[in-house]
């Protein structure tokens, strides 16, 4: 394979997919590898997404035009919060571009990220891969060289082309997707002296009371109860429909967070469950993973020899 | 349309009851009450038996002291069974059963019945028969398809020794008049459906997650099936419902279209599902808390 140096501004015939890491220090960096990304795709009247942290998205606007036709502009420290529904919104930004080959830039790792948002977020980055396999699309995923050493080894592993602004090349590392989720499955830490709840379907109704008296009482705020109920509401009847039958249900909170997490004899099947807008009159679209997705802060899953396990993030404000 | 029962008659409401049972002289209760009245106030009275075998009927009221012989011979009193009515074709289907009441009212009044008044037992719903899953759905849809239009009294026997805790308590929730306490161990079902006194509609309340998803299917059935135009659902008293449940409930409201569902006192779980999927929201008109 011979080093490419420069990314495809305009795509070949049949469904092509890019999918580089940008590695940047200064913001000059940072103008030149995203700010000429989007000017090239729009000299070819490519739509544009482009999802980063607000003060990068400040930057862009005012180097490129905050209204500049053509461009979609997303904080990405708000829209993907919760790594898990990223792909989401890129995979329906793509769907509306219809046969018009879009330029997507997905920053979902930024300096300050929690060790298990970045977990999430790198296994957010492998199913790019995935879903995007067989269309036509390219998103450029910005890192910044501050971020940890091994935070950007994992950037190698999930995009097949790596480098700087003009200075692209192929990633050496092992490419798998399945083989980089499996790597995030890793060891959860323990909650200090959760609230304990075994269910099975006739005990459906008393984990969501349950978990919802526990929310109200560790001051979850009244805005946020309805979504942690619906949230545990489809974790919890995931672990029945999917889990055997039957699960486990913990609650604890951190400094800032409360968490609910479900336990289960299932297994992922299908690691893309819950990363596309489902049809919601359909109960196989994987809706209620989607919805917890939305719902929450961050998601956490696991699949372990045991079982599966999903940790429901939700901050109190 | 609404038809005036007959002068006197109870409302809708009083006139399908659930009569919930545990021996066989609560049985006999609340058969020989409900015959001694249809009798006296020149009703005709139908028994449609399923577990009790019809002469056991005939004797039990003959021993409390109602002569059920003579009410036979003048066509006043009728046993038959369950399966020529309920099971006719040997499987169950509302609109051929609300169809069965239109003609047996009709029946009864050309032979000079007051009005007609009708035992069901309903054991035959745990049984394997086709359509006996479409059984709430009956009960919930009649309250406005057959007693507020029919001059009919109806009590549906729910026998506790056969019929399972919770699908008891779902079943006879559908009633809006109960008369028998229940006697067996369990917890109230998490959702309950009862068709609206006042207005074309049904009530759902408690909480309505994946344990619950019969009963919320047989309520958007009876919603989708209801044959008046405009129809509300009162969720008012709804802590949750899942978006599984939320998707039954649009899906029978889009079968209503042009005409919308008037949910009323929608739960906040409702309105934050519709943020995501505001398609489901098609056929619904929705009055937040």
């Amino acid at each position: 394979m011979t080093a490419a140096t420069h990314l495809p501004s305009h795509p070949e015939q049949g469904a092509t997919f890019h999918h580089p890491a940008l590695f940047y220090t200064t913001e000059e960096d940072y103008l030149n590898g995203v700010g000429d990304f989007v000017r090239a795709a729009l000299l070819e009247d490519r739509p544009v997404l482009v999802a980063v942290p607000d003060e990068r998205l400040r930057l862009l606007k005012d180097s490129l035009g905050a209204d500049r036709p053509g461009v979609t502009w997303v904080d990405m420290r708000d829209a993907g919060r919760n790594p898990g529904r990223i792909l989401s919104m890129l995979q329906a930004f793509a769907d509306r571009s219809g046969d018009r080959h879009p330029f997507l830039v997905g920053e979902p790792i930024w300096v300050g990220r929690s060790a298990a948002e970045v977990r999430e977020a790198t296994r957010h980055e492998a199913l790019i891969n995935l879903a995007f396999a067989h269309r036509d699309a390219t998103i450029l995923c910005p890192y910044d060289s501050a971020l940890p050493r091994r935070v950007l080894a994992l950037a190698h592993r999930t995009h097949p082309v790596i480098g700087g602004p003009g200075e692209y090349r192929p990633s050496p590392a092992n490419l798998d997707p399945h083989g980089v989720c499996r790597d995030c499955d890793t060891t959860l830490p323990e909650p200090e002296d959760p609230v304990v709840l075994r269910f099975a379907e006739h005990d459906l109704a008393v984990a969501r009371d349950t978990a919802t008296h526990w929310a109200e009482a560790a001051g979850l705020a009244p805005a946020r109860r309805t979504d942690w109920l619906l949230a545990v509401s489809e974790a919890t009847s995931n672990s029945v429909r999917h889990g055997g039958g039957e699960g486990t249900l913990r609650l604890w909170r951190t400094s800032d967070t409360l968490i609910a997490e479900t336990r289960d004899r299932g297994r992922m099947t299908d690691l893309l469950v819950g990363r596309r807008r489902p049809d919601p009159f359909s109960a196989a679209g994987g809706r209620g993973v989607w919805m917890m997705h939305q719902l929450c802060d961050l998601v956490e899953t696991r699949t372990l020899h045991s079982g599966f396990v999903v940790r429901l993030h939700m901050t109190l404000e | 349309m609404r038809v005036p029962a007959a002068e006197g008659m109870e409302s809708a409401a009083d006139r399908h009851t659930a009569a919930i049972f545990s021996t066989d002289a609560e049985w006999a209760d609340h058969l020989v009450a409900f015959v001694r009245a249809g009798l006296e106030h020149g009703e005709q009275v139908q028994y449609f038996a399923d577990a009790t075998e019809p002469g056991q009927v005939m004797r039990t009221l003959t021993d409390r002291g109602v002569d059920a012989a003579s009410a036979v011979r003048r066509g006043q009193f009728v046993v038959t069974t369950a399966a020529e009515t309920y099971l006719t074709g040997g499987r169950f289907d509302p609109d051929a059963m609300i169809e069965l009441w239109r003609v047996a009212v009709e029946s009864a009044a050309s032979r000079g019945h007051r009005a007609l008044r009708a035992i069901g037992e309903m054991s035959w719903a745990v049984r394997d028969i086709a359509g006996a899953d479409r059984l709430l759905e009956y009960e919930l849809r009649i309250h406005q398809e057959v007693f507020e239009r029919l001059p009919l009294t109806a009590s549906c026997f729910y026998d506790q020794r056969v019929v399972p805790h919770d699908a008891l308590e779902v079943l006879a929730g559908a009633h809006l008049t109960r008369v028998g306490a229940s006697s067996a161990a369990g917890p109230a079902p998490s959702v309950a459906v009862a068709p609206l006194s006042d207005r074309p509609g049904l009530r759902l309340s408690g909480s309505a997650g994946y344990e619950s998803r019969r009963t919320v299917e047989s309520a958007a059935a009876a919603l989708a099936g209801s044959p008046t135009e405009q129809v509300t659902l009162d969720l008012s008293a709804l802590d949750h419902l899942d978006v599984a449940a939320l998707a039954d409930i649009a899906q029978a409201a889009m079968r209503r279209l042009p005409a919308r569902v008037h949910v009323l006192g929608a739960p906040p779980a409702l309105t934050r599902m519709l943020h995501f999927f505001p398609e489901l929201a098609s056929g619904l008109e929705v009055t937040g808390r």
